[in-house]
């Protein structure tokens, strides 16, 4: 008896399991009904009232008893105002008053409040599957995560940084897609024992073969000091973890924020709104500006990253690819390289040349600044660059090379420095030989977009026409 | 909260394990079938202790396999609201922690986490009071008290708190 009453079970309340295991240790107890009985109940969920039913035919005094027993309860229950959750109906509604006054169900983890523990029926909020499973939070709860985290962050000297997978940081083909000419690398994969090493992995469970980007790995640890990282992927959830792993084998960068397709809110679109950091302290890195509609300020849009032939010929580009040709970027000045020394670049000023206090300074003014230094104090022409009818000004080359810091001008005039073109017929081009310009192609101007430098200019010559 | 309770179940056996050994082969399909399951009713099947009774075999008709029904007594294991459990945290983050009791994964919000216990980041993320003294990382070992638990056919979800007096940290891996 004073087991039952001590015990847990009861303070469990409305639980039919804990009712009908009330019942059953008590008709153990007092009259050692026989084992079948418990086997025949099994802790069916009308099972309570049914073994009651039998016991009051066994023995109607124990029947008494119990519910003797727990009034007492009852009355003890609603002295002790810490158990507010418990057995009788009265001492429920007491807590309940008292907890549903209070709480606002910030979130729920397998439907049920975080802080109440209620069960609650509508599902709310965004769901965060990518840390644990059946967590969901509201948006109160999300901005007041991101306040204090924020703060914390930037406490430590931390930005965020969000970073895509494919053609970013790696470049990842089917096995059955890969060429004839590409077949030499299944000789030169590395061991999937130790990862942390290697750069060319064959997943055999998964059909696929991943190249890590060069620098990859060091561009990890040097950002890493600098940013709390995210991993965000159109990939499907399997996939990014796979290559998680591959990327962060000892897990020290990226812990579980691992984002993939399945996270996200919205079809073919990546957006922040499950990325627990405040918008205004984001770098995100990512290939495909297009993903990033409503983020275009937090973006540093990469250069591709194609190793494998299928690579290349899913972007329509008939070349032979690195792997082909048995190259690769370069380890020490490729596009990962660059970016870091940019995301060095803005950390600083984030940090140290900013005056105004912390909370109020915003990353994607710096990302601009940063931006418009590159190509600072350069008056560009273009020529025989846009389309005839073509509204100059709206031209992503045009908007490029503003964004870049440079002048954009539709006269030539003594304070040009650059023309853009095509060719070099074009009279504009011949200006530009003639008073010592530089003429260059419109590829200069996306590769100091993409290499966040300003590119020599003799690396960009125009071709000179074929009839001369 | 574990128990030790009886159950049945009907097991199908294929004609091939018929012989002397039958009744062993039986228990340890048994075991392997059961061992490790969740049902929502019940819990998490913990261990079979014993076999009660294993009824007649009926031969199903077309295919040779034979349904005995066999009772059997196990440990299972269901926590619920209100009781006090020891688990061991699995991950830590702004969000809270989430802790292991076997097989039952709670999670612990933030705020249900005692006031002075203030996130820290980094790569071993963890909870820390002020001075330094109390830490919940990966792998620590935490006193709870259940304040939620739903059940589902094959999983338990369980919300706890460790703002309440004698609960939090039992066991420190950083110190241990």
């Amino acid at each position: 008896m004073s087991l039952v009453t001590d015990s847990p079970v009861h303070s469990s309340s409305s639980d039919d399991f804990a009712a009908f295991l009330d019942a059953e240790l008590d008709s153990k107890s007092s009259d050692s009904s026989p084992n079948e009985e418990g086997a025949k109940g099994e802790f069916d969920s009308d099972s309570s009232d049914s073994s009651t039913n039998e016991e009051a035919e066994n023995d109607s005094d124990t029947e008494n008893q119990r519910i003797k027993r727990s009034r007492v309860e009852k009355l003890e229950n609603i002295e002790d105002p810490k158990r507010s959750t418990s057995n009788g109906s009265l001492e429920q509604n007491l807590g309940a008053s008292s907890s549903k006054d209070a709480c606002i169900h910030p979130g729920s983890f397998g439907d049920m409040c975080i802080l109440c523990g209620q069960k609650l029926n509508e599902e709310t909020g965004v769901t965060f599957g990518y840390i644990h499973k059946g967590l969901r939070l509201g948006n109160d709860e999300i901005m007041r995560l991101r306040n204090t985290d924020v703060k914390n962050l930037l406490c430590h000297k931390k930005l965020y940084l969000v970073l895509d997978l494919d053609h970013t940081l790696l470049n990842s083909t089917q096995l059955m897609h890969m060429t004839l000419e590409e077949e030499y690398l299944k000789s030169q994969i590395d061991s999937l024992q130790d990862v942390s090493n290697g750069s060319l992995f064959m997943l055999d469970f998964m059909h696929m073969m991943t190249k890590l980007r060069p620098f990859v790995r060091t561009f990890l640890k040097e950002a890493s000091q600098m940013f709390e990282m995210y991993i965000y992927t159109m990939g499907d959830r399997a996939y990014a973890l796979e290559m998680a792993k591959l990327l962060d084998p000892r897990r020290e960068y990226f812990n579980a924020r691992v984002i993939s397709r399945d996270d996200g809110t919205q079809r073919n679109q990546k957006g922040l709104d499950i990325v627990l950091g405040q918008e205004s302290a984001v770098l995100i890195l990512d290939d495909t500006e297009t993903a990033w509609t409503k983020h275009k300020d937090n973006l540093i849009l990469m250069e591709r990253y194609h190793f494998f032939a299928s690579s290349c010929h899913q972007f329509g580009f008939n070349c032979k690819s690195l792997s082909e040709l048995k190259s690769d970027e370069s380890d020490s000045d490729g596009a990962l390289a660059s970016v870091l020394k940019v995301l060095r670049k803005i950390h600083h000023m984030f940090f140290d040349e900013l005056v105004d206090n912390l909370d109020g300074r915003d990353v994607r003014q710096v990302l601009k600044t940063v931006r418009k230094d590159v190509l600072k104090g350069c008056k560009i022409v273009f020529s025989r660059v846009f389309p005839t009818q073509f509204q100059a000004e709206n031209h992503h080359l045009w908007k490029m090379a503003e964004q870049l810091g440079a002048t954009c001008s539709r006269e030539l005039d003594p304070s040009v420095t650059h023309v853009v073109s095509q060719e070099a017929g074009t009279e504009k081009s011949r200006w530009a030989l003639k008073n010592k310009k530089f003429l260059v192609h419109p590829r200069w101007i996306e590769a100091a977009n993409y290499l966040w430098q300003r590119q020599p200019e003799e690396n960009f010559c125009v071709n000179q026409p074929k009839n001369q | 909260m574990f128990f030790h309770i009886v159950l049945e179940r009907n097991m199908q056996l294929h004609p091939r394990y018929f012989g002397r050994n039958l009744r062993d082969n039986l228990v340890s399909k048994l075991m392997k079938d059961v061992e490790g399951t969740c049902s929502g009713r019940h819990g998490f099947v913990v261990a079979i202790t014993g076999i009660e009774n294993i009824g007649k075999g009926l031969i199903r008709d077309g295919t040779g396999f034979v349904t005995f029904p066999v009772k059997y007594q196990c440990v299972v294991f269901r926590p619920f609201k209100g009781e006090i459990l020891e688990a061991v945290v699995t991950m830590v983050n702004k969000m809270g922690f989430f802790a292991e009791a076997g097989p039952v994964q709670i999670f612990v919000s933030n705020h249900l986490i005692p006031d002075d216990m203030e996130f820290q980041s980094g790569d071993m993320p963890n909870y820390t009071t002020s001075d330094g003294s109390v830490k919940i990382q990966k792998d620590s070992e935490v006193r709870l008290k259940i304040i939620g638990t739903r059940v589902d056919a094959t999983e338990i979800f369980c919300i706890g708190t460790i703002k309440d007096d004698f609960l939090g940290v039992i066991n420190d891996p950083a110190t241990a």
